[in-house]
């Protein structure tokens, strides 16, 4: 089993029947580190949310597929779905001060996934959790854990939610736009931590992020997201060197480089995300797009060139 | 889905509530214009008259041979006057009262709320049998006793409410091109108290109708041979175990009071609420 | 931390301190000589008199104020004209009784309010939630001598469950104190569940819909675990809350459920005091009363401060 996740035209409609996510495919490889690109509202939290069965309760999905670590969600009980998450996937979300419990301390909150799936006691995991402190960046693991989540900066505890989700040695870790909420020289040290990660424990990595300039950085596969499609996908140096969806072209001139002109303006696209009619056959992408044709309201085609690269457009190159 | 239910409960909720406090008003007005038998007047060979036994006292009668449902509609004026009347005075003190200590921020504002913290501090009943003591017995003691209890209630509200409005905008602004603090009192900050005033009223009524019963019941709110439906519990007590049909009309006439006021209370909440957060 | 304590310790003794001036206000304002109301009517001047400079009754307003409240600072409170006896004696005497009731009606009625209000909030828009609402709006409408009355007969007369009044001190018998007071606190508890059901469900609805139920999830333990540790201790503090005021109020509020059967608690003493204007017993009694419920409640605040780390407000990176 090579694939960790293998989500094949997962739809999400809300409780009026408005399609936020349309069709959405991915497959996450083993050791791998996927890039989900998007602006907010392009589904991407959703999509990932779908993963580890945290849609709110509103939201209705579909899927031809949905497969977890070699396990078709459809095909498993609730509990069971819990039991393979909690073993296999950490979640790292985008604002972590409310996902830690602000009463509970956090040598008591981060082990009892841990307690409860490897059914170790409370001392083994401590000692695991002080070690996976001081893993991701802690000079005095102990200490921490006996703080309140409250007592600890926002990069602390983001650190702290990745020593948490590293506990039961998932095979995949979810990052919700990781770095959104921290300065940008924390930043930098979190997503260093997450290669390394990778690097060194094979952890297969979904990262979700607005930020093009860090995925290009860290991925090797990426997928574009907008309106609730991806618009395109494949390995990321590909994508980057060659992109082929105007969408993706437009985000890349907007990733500020080094070589700008003191001037010269960041470059916009104009218009905003559609949220309605992210259903309908035609390019979801027509409104905003510079080359847009009249075809482009009726359908659009896909392409699957080399390297996998996938994207949809009707544009002939 | 699950809204609609949560709306159709809200909804019916209020709606009952203002069906049992409707019922409840029009036994009194009724009672103005016709009751069955005088109320007051005694029978002793009609004593004890079971529901059921009699048609001619739909209710039975009681230990003197009273109609009950006489009774029962005559109660329904003190009950009423003393519940309505009481929050209606206590209101009235209360507002102007916080209104006051708002505007008059620190020494008098301040020895005014410390007062109304001290008010709040007795227990409800307790403060109305002490209260009761001074101005004594009966309906106008009582109504005294309960308007005192429901002054801190309602000046703290306006206090408060008026101190978070007092620094925003359209206040300020009134202010500086000379409004009198009257004229912003009742052109701004009135309207804008209003739904909360009105639904503490509700419940405050509720508490009020609860609290004379009960006083009525202990022998400190209405004395006989007046009718007050905690009074004809109280009566009812000592025959209760061979005779219990006398407590079911005032209890039930108690429950449907004071469940009606709170239940509308409780609608008014929920309604003014949405209102503010879908404005 | 202590600066809180400090201020709520600070605004207790002002309320006190306020609520001391209404009770000796309010009572020295009843018509009628106290001195005269001992000796009854038969009584000639010149005794009364005399009985009137020995109570003090023709000092000034303020120092007689200013005695009685050193006098309560030393517990005492004077003695009463109806029984003769310490007012002090007589509250201790009763003070066990009431605080029995009030403490197991409290249990019962917290009990009940926690089961129903969890289950409502995690069923939300069941069955039982609406059920559980509806009995809370009831409750709370139903007079408590009425619905003891009906105990009275029906458990009492009727099933012989348990006594139909008096009360049985646990010293004599632990079983028939326990059944003396159970009626008398189950009435009492129907009055006060209908509050607390409905913070304790809403706060439960609250915690339910906070994101780190979400990480609880994720990280794949169990529901009820997962309710248990992380829903429910995020709703505790305004439960608590109310159960300690609740608690402070029931305290001052047992009179009718005392009359109804015939315990002889505090609030029995109040309405006696009341019906035959024993203006000393009722001072002491309102004032006892009262700074119980004033103390109780500061004890709840500060517990509630040690038990809810607080937050601070959260910051953006370092």
């Amino acid at each position: 089993m090579d694939e960790i996740v293998k989500i094949k035209n997962l739809t999400i409609k809300d409780d009026k029947d408005n399609i936020l996510v349309s069709n959405v495919s991915l497959n996450i490889k083993k050791g791998e580190i996927f890039g989900l690109v998007g602006e907010s509202g392009s589904g991407k939290t959703l999509t990932a949310k779908s993963i580890i069965n945290l849609l709110p309760d509103n939201l209705v999905y579909n899927a031809d597929l949905i497969e977890t670590v070699g396990m078709n969600m459809d095909n498993i009980s609730a509990r069971e779905k819990r039991e393979l998450i909690g073993k296999n996937i950490g979640f790292i979300p985008q604002n972590t001060i409310f996902f830690l419990h602000p009463m509970i301390k956090i040598k008591n909150q981060i082990a009892d996934g841990y307690i409860e799936h490897m059914k170790k006691s409370k001392k083994e995991a401590l000692d695991k959790a002080a070690i996976l402190l001081g893993k991701v960046g802690f000079d005095e693991p102990r200490s921490i854990l006996n703080y309140y989540p409250w007592q600890l900066s926002g990069g602390m505890r983001q650190r702290v939610n990745i020593a948490m989700a590293l506990m039961n040695e998932p095979k995949l870790i979810i990052a919700d736009e990781p770095t959104t909420a921290l300065d940008s020289t924390i930043q930098r040290q979190v997503v260093d931590l997450f290669k390394t990660i990778n690097e060194e424990l094979g952890i297969s990595i979904l990262l979700i992020s607005h930020d093009l300039a860090l995925v290009k950085h860290y991925s090797k596969k990426i997928a574009v997201m907008y309106a609730g499609q991806i618009v395109e996908s494949g390995i990321a140096d590909d994508i980057f060197s060659n992109p082929k969806h105007p969408y993706t072209q437009s985000l890349m001139k907007i990733i500020p480089t080094f070589n700008m002109k003191k001037d010269e303006r960041l470059s916009e696209i104009p218009g905003f995300v559609q949220e309605t009619g992210r259903g309908n056959a035609g390019c979801i992408f027509k409104n905003r797009c510079p080359e847009a044709m009249d075809i482009c309201s009726e359908k659009v085609m896909e392409h699957n060139i080399e390297n996998e690269h996938y994207y949809k457009c009707n544009l002939e190159d | 889905m699950a809204k609609k239910k949560e709306t159709f409960y809200k909804n019916s909720s209020m709606i009952i509530g203002l069906i049992l406090v409707s019922c409840v008003l029009l036994i009194c007005i009724l009672s103005y214009f016709y009751m069955p038998y005088e109320p007051n007047e005694m029978n002793i060979s009609d004593r004890f008259i079971k529901p059921s036994d009699n048609s001619e006292y739909i209710l039975g009668t009681d230990n003197f041979g009273r109609d009950i449902l006489s009774r029962i509609m005559i109660g329904s004026r003190t009950v009423l006057t003393v519940g309505i009347g009481s929050v209606c005075i206590g209101a009235f003190i209360g507002i102007a009262l916080g209104a006051l200590s708002a505007q008059f921020k620190r020494v008098v504002g301040s020895a005014i709320m410390r007062v109304m913290d001290g008010l709040m501090a007795f227990p409800g009943i307790l403060l109305a049998m002490m209260l009761v003591t001074v101005v004594g017995r009966g309906a106008q003691g009582s109504i005294i006793a309960i308007s005192i209890f429901m002054i801190p209630t309602f000046a703290r509200l306006v206090n408060s409410m008026m101190l978070d409005t007092e620094s925003l905008l359209y206040i300020k602004a009134a202010k500086s091109y000379g409004s009198t603090n009257m004229q912003i009192f009742f052109k701004h900050f009135i309207p804008a108290m209003l739904p909360k005033l009105i639904t503490q009223f509700s419940s405050a009524v509720g508490s009020a109708v609860m609290i004379e019963t009960s006083l009525s019941f202990l022998g400190l709110g209405i004395q006989p041979p007046n009718a007050s439906w905690g009074l004809m519990l109280s009566e009812a007590r000592q025959f209760f175990l061979q005779y219990p049909y006398l407590a079911v009309a005032p209890g039930i006439a108690i429950i449907m009071t004071v469940l009606g006021f709170n239940l509308i209370g409780d609608g008014l909440n929920d309604l003014l609420i949405k209102r503010r957060s879908k404005a | 931390m202590l600066n809180y304590i400090l201020s709520r310790f600070k605004s207790s003794i002002v309320v006190l301190f306020v609520v001391s001036i209404i009770t000796f206000a309010v009572l020295m304002i009843i018509p009628g000589d106290p001195a005269q109301l001992i000796l009854g009517t038969e009584a000639t001047p010149d005794v009364v008199q005399e009985l009137h400079s020995a109570m003090g009754l023709d000092k000034p307003l303020y120092e007689q104020y200013g005695n009685w409240l050193i006098n309560l600072l030393k517990f005492d409170m004077g003695t009463s004209y109806l029984y003769g006896e310490s007012v002090t004696t007589l509250i201790l005497n009763c003070l066990p009784i009431t605080l029995s009731v009030a403490l197991y009606s409290m249990i019962i009625a917290t009990i009940i309010a926690f089961i129903f209000g969890i289950i409502s909030a995690i069923k939300k828009d069941s069955v039982i939630d609406y059920f559980s609402r509806s009995i809370m709006q009831l409750g709370t409408a139903i007079p408590s001598f009425w619905i003891g009355m009906v105990f009275v007969v029906f458990f009492g007369l009727k099933l012989k469950w348990f006594p139909i009044s008096g009360y049985v001190p646990a010293s004599e018998s632990f079983l028939g104190f326990i059944k003396s007071i159970t009626m008398p606190s189950v009435v009492l508890a129907i009055g006060e569940f209908g509050l607390l059901l409905r913070i304790i469900r809403s706060s439960m609805q609250e915690s339910i819909s906070q994101d780190y139920m979400d990480m609880a999830k994720v990280k794949g333990l169990s529901m009820g675990k997962i309710y248990l540790k992380y829903a429910l201790r995020g709703a505790m503090v305004a439960p608590l809350t109310i159960i300690g005021m609740q608690f402070a109020k029931l305290v001052g509020g047992t009179t009718v459920v005392e009359t109804v059967f015939a315990l002889p608690g505090l609030g029995r003493l109040v309405l006696t005091a009341v019906e035959h204007r024993d203006i000393v017993l009722l001072q002491g009694l309102v004032m006892f009363i009262t700074s119980s419920v004033i103390l109780i409640t500061f004890i709840v605040d500060i517990l509630i401060m040690f038990m809810n780390p607080r937050i601070k407000t959260f910051e953006r990176g370092e």
